[in-house]
């Protein structure tokens, strides 16, 4: 361990101390925090202008019930379109409303000076559309409408409980397990590429600068390729513990100052921010009040979070052998596209198979995919928030971390073989060779 | 079974019948060579020859296809490189490190403490005058200056064997003449010094015994002396005063070959290749009748000579 030690020590210190570190260290939080803030901002600036618009409105009907709000506001006029866009250039619009409006909802107009955004277009439709649906049920003669519409009218909630083995029954939040099971999922993608290919770029530099010569008669290379594995390892943990503790104080600190008084306002907003980050799970903010009073619940919190280290740790170290077996075999970075290739694709399939598995947790297609430690990082944690039996768990990290035990074995084997071999580009095949290869 | 000379002294390495094969090429073929303990052992050869594949091997940085090496009368073993320092020909460093960094984090890799390390480096880099490129980025050094750096990375743990892989190459005649030094050094603190070079001064200057490898055959071993007055050709100079012409002509009769020797304004020269070495009181009192000696020696080849006449296979060996 005492020269797996020292290279360790240098691995990470001079990772740490690269400017490009810091940098990234610091600056991921605060976009991170930037863009959930960002929503919340954007709805408070939004209203500051008041949008006059004149209306025009020949059936009589919609124009005196259409009040001014915080953001619009309505002048009814009765002279024709043409002499008031003459009259008036300083206002935003021109609503004219059809005679018809009552049958043939669809004559409505919106002339305005500059290009309406989407949020006035919906606003100006919903409410004619309410003030023409209230004429329409006036109709009907009854009396006592709007009150029996009020006490009709329901929202429904979805509290959603997974029985387990026990027969108890535990809460779970399917928007929340959405949000926590994509991300999480994808983070541990993103981060096992990061760091392996930091693990492969180490050492074909190393290589390619032919400072490994030197070394070999002072370490063995098992011990240089297991402290360049573990030294990036405890980069990354390093790191990824700075974001979580800065993401935690900045969105302490920022969110509620930003969102004030109105605070419910705001998580819901940032919610749904994020949610619209999400691409395709927008749509999932109905209840995410209720999801968003759940995040704070620390034990929930801290079972991701542990699972989150442990499948990174162990996906890391499994891919990162790969790595450095890559980066022996190859002189620089473009030779090292083609064998990439085969460590790519299950990590891509796993991501693939991610979309699927956060549809049907619990079914065949998780549970074996949440095996294969080639996938399991990805999908057990996509899984996780959903709740997994103990049992899986347990099974699932112990083949990971064996698989890493064997994976640099193997990778031990090529390594030493390739850290020598110069000059020509091996294929797959040949690297299965230096596997049973002498020295 | 191969022997070196007259030389008893303990070998510290021995390669035995060591054949490695590249795709291609035979890169050595059946080499066996003795180093003795505490000499500086060259190893010659042109371009291509083996002597990089015998250096890796002897590092178990590649395996032979046949044969054996053995260090300190054991077969050598996984650990027993940690007991070697080794230059290599390619030579790398961290180009964003700092001089000093880098040069304690090789010498903690060998063993040492921080600390040690330290004082040892201080030590080499006052004596190599470098002392102000110790908080340099290595991408600011030039690559003499580098080498330097890494030759005392090699040497700062103190290894009983050194190999260098073309020490020389990239050097200035200044700092080349400060690397031997240090070479000869190093052998006067105890250690062997094995090293490859076609740089042949540095060769008659500072080897006790020297491989001749070409085209992956060993195909000479020995001292350097001993190598030198082997195929020394019994030719002889003799300086001297007096009637040349006359004197040539005699030469020419008795002996056979003349030639005129080194040019002189002092005095005249005469080369005489004699076909046994018994006939040099013969020589001498029939010159030191007809002239006033001023000199005689043997006219000994250089290893520059042996070298090339070697690789061209017009040596008998």
């Amino acid at each position: 361990m005492g020269k797996t030690g020292v290279i360790i020590g240098r691995e990470f210190n001079e990772r740490v101390r690269k400017r490009s570190f810091v940098l990234t260290t610091i600056l991921t939080p605060l976009l991170l925090v930037g863009l959930m803030v960002a929503p919340i901002l954007v709805s408070r600036l939004g209203p500051d202008q008041k949008k006059e618009i004149i209306v025009v409105d020949r059936s009589g009907v919609v124009a005196p019930r259409l009040e001014s709000g915080e953001r619009l506001s309505f002048r009814p006029e009765t002279e024709s379109l043409e002499t008031l866009k003459e009259k008036r250039k300083d206002v935003y619009g021109f609503l004219v409303i059809g005679s018809d409006v009552l049958t043939n909802s669809r004559n409505v107009q919106l002339y305005s000076y500059e290009a309406p955004t989407l949020e006035v277009e919906k606003e100006l439709s919903s409410r004619i559309a309410r003030v023409v649906e209230a004429e329409k049920l006036k109709a009907y003669r009854i009396d006592s409408l709007p009150q029996i519409l009020q006490q009709v009218k329901t929202e429904v909630t979805l509290q959603t409980f997974r029985i387990d083995e026990q027969g108890g029954e535990q809460e779970r939040s399917g928007v929340l397990s959405t949000i926590l099971a994509y991300l999480s999922g994808f983070l541990i993608y993103v981060f096992v590429f990061l760091y392996g290919a930091m693990v492969m770029q180490g050492v074909i530099e190393e290589k390619s600068s032919r400072v490994l010569e030197i070394m070999v008669s002072s370490v063995r290379p098992y011990e240089l390729m297991m402290g360049k594995i573990l030294g990036i390892a405890s980069v990354a943990l390093t790191q990824f513990l700075i974001w979580v503790v800065l993401i935690f104080l900045l969105g302490g600190v920022v969110v509620p100052l930003v969102a004030g008084d109105a605070l419910a306002e705001g998580t819901s907003a940032l919610s749904g921010g994020m949610a619209g980050a999400m691409g395709p799970l927008s749509g999932i903010d109905a209840d995410s009040l209720e999801a968003f009073r759940r995040v704070t619940d620390p034990a929930f919190l801290g079972r991701i979070f542990v699972g989150f280290v442990v499948y990174f740790i162990g996906g890391y170290l499994l891919y990162a052998a790969m790595f450095a077996a890559i980066g022996s075999a190859v002189d620089n970075v473009t030779d090292s596209q083609q064998l990439q290739t085969p460590v790519t694709i299950p990590m891509v399939l796993a991501l693939v198979v991610m979309l699927a598995v956060m549809n049907d947790p619990d079914g065949g297609l998780a549970f074996w995919f949440s095996m294969i430690p080639l996938t399991s990082p990805v999908i057990m944690m996509a899984r996780l928030p959903y709740g997994v039996p103990f049992w899986e768990l347990v099974l699932s990290v112990t083949l990971l971390y064996a698989s890493f035990a064997g994976m640099v074995w193997v990778a031990g084997k090529i390594y030493r073989v390739g850290i020598f071999m110069y000059g020509k580009k091996p294929g797959l095949k040949e690297l299965m060779k230096w596997i049973r290869y002498k020295y | 079974m191969f022997r070196i000379g007259n030389s008893y002294l303990m070998e510290i390495v021995r390669v035995e019948h060591v054949t490695k094969q590249y795709a291609g090429h035979k890169a050595l073929d059946d080499v066996s060579l003795a180093v003795p303990e505490g000499c500086v052992y060259g190893l010659l050869g042109p371009n291509g020859a083996g002597k990089t594949t015998l250096i890796r091997i002897i590092n178990r940085i590649t395996a032979p296809d046949s044969g054996q090496v053995w260090l300190d009368g054991r077969p050598l073993q996984p650990d027993d490189v940690y007991r070697i320092g080794y230059l290599p020909e390619e030579r790398g460093l961290y180009k964003k490190m700092k001089v000093g960094e880098q040069a304690i984090y090789f010498a903690r890799l060998k063993g040492l403490s921080r600390r040690e390390a330290t004082l040892r480096l201080r030590e080499w880099f006052d004596r190599f005058g470098i002392r102000p490129w110790w908080n340099k980025r290595v991408e600011e050094l030039s690559k003499g200056m580098a080498q330097k750096i890494q030759f005392i990375v090699t040497v700062l743990h103190r290894p009983r064997l050194l190999i260098f892989d073309e020490p020389f190459s990239g050097f200035d005649p200044i700092n080349a003449n400060l690397l031997k030094e240090e070479i000869l050094r190093l052998k006067d603190e105890g250690a062997t010094v094995i090293f490859s070079t076609h740089n042949m001064s540095s060769v008659e200057e500072i080897c006790d015994h020297i491989t001749l490898i070409n085209r992956s055959h060993n195909i000479l071993s020995g001292r350097v002396e001993e190598i030198r007055h082997r195929y020394g050709e019994n030719l002889f100079q003799i300086d001297f005063l007096g009637d040349g012409e006359s004197l040539r002509r005699e030469l020419g009769e008795r002996f056979g070959t003349v030639e005129g020797g080194e040019e002189s304004s002092l005095y005249d020269s005469l080369r005489v290749r004699l076909d046994t070495p018994d006939r040099i009181r013969e020589l001498l009192s029939l010159v030191n009748d007809r002239v006033a000696v001023r000199g005689f020696r043997e006219i000994i080849p250089s290893m520059n000579d042996i070298f090339i006449k070697a690789v061209e296979g017009k040596l008998q060996i």
